[in-house]
């Protein structure tokens, strides 16, 4: 998605509760050129009220066998609720998504059709 | 040796397996369908062929040895956390701070290089700010 959204000179950034060296192997380990923001004192999080308390999740993986993440350790954890938002030039929010569900993310046609309204001359 | 009932316990842990490598290769390319709803029939099929298995040694005199055993309980297990995780998606809306026409409020962060990040730098620029839950 991301050469679409540069096309509209649109930059992506992303922020969750990992810390600065699990930010930086994720970044590494999925080859990802968006710039990633640590937050693992929540602060950003709360700031913007989207702390899910006691999240099911898990800890890190410590490998992966056939994209089976291995040595993960269940765990209930607070972080942050999944949301995007399409913010202009002018630091206003143009469009909001919150899926109701957390596996999913927005595809890419909605997003494309939020930038397209927000920032096509009509 | 109860061959069917071993057969049956392996080919439900196989099964189990098999869905969890389709799913979360699923979640690596970005396509996790919204209902999964092959992922959690293989998953009932592979429980229910563990439990065929033990109750097959049972009643074979013997009782289940471990060969019938492990695997049936790994299946069952395993399946049983599919089923639970997917029963745990759905995400509490929260009390969001902003709305569509409101600015973003500034914060500073750290980005995965280390270094210092603020919303300032920002200014001029269209953003897509998306927080996610982090990494596996």
């Amino acid at each position: 998605m991301e050469p679409a959204l540069a096309r509209y000179g649109v930059r992506v950034i992303a922020l969750s509760k990992d810390t600065v060296q699990e930010a930086a192997r994720h970044q590494a380990r999925d080859r990802l050129r968006v710039l990633l923001l640590a937050d693992p004192e929540l602060t950003v999080i709360r700031q913007y009220g989207l702390e899910h308390h006691k999240a099911f999740g898990f800890d890190k993986a410590s490998f992966r066998v056939l994209g089976i993440p291995i040595g993960l350790r269940p765990s209930f954890t607070t972080m942050a609720i999944p949301t995007s938002l399409l913010i202009d030039e002018e630091g206003v929010i143009r469009w909001i998504d919150q899926p109701d569900d957390y596996r999913l993310r927005a595809d890419e046609d909605r997003v494309m059709q939020a930038v397209r309204a927000a920032f096509e001359p009509s | 040796m109860d061959v069917i009932a071993i057969g049956l316990s392996i080919a439900g842990l196989a099964m189990t397996l098999g869905a969890w490598v389709v799913y979360l290769g699923s979640i690596n390319r970005g396509t996790v369908p919204v209902y999964p709803t092959g992922s959690l029939i293989a998953q009932s099929i592979s429980m229910v062929l563990a439990v065929v298995a033990i109750a097959w040694s049972v009643t074979g005199g013997h009782g289940p040895t471990v060969a019938v055993l492990v695997p049936s309980i790994l299946a069952l297990s395993l399946g049983a956390s599919f089923v639970w995780l997917i029963g745990q998606r759905k995400t509490p809306i929260g009390e969001l701070k902003v709305a569509v026409g409101d600015r973003l409020l500034p914060f500073g962060a750290t980005t995965s290089g280390g270094a210092a990040f603020h919303t300032d730098s920002l200014a001029g620029e269209r953003t897509l700010l998306k927080f996610y839950r982090g990494a596996w």
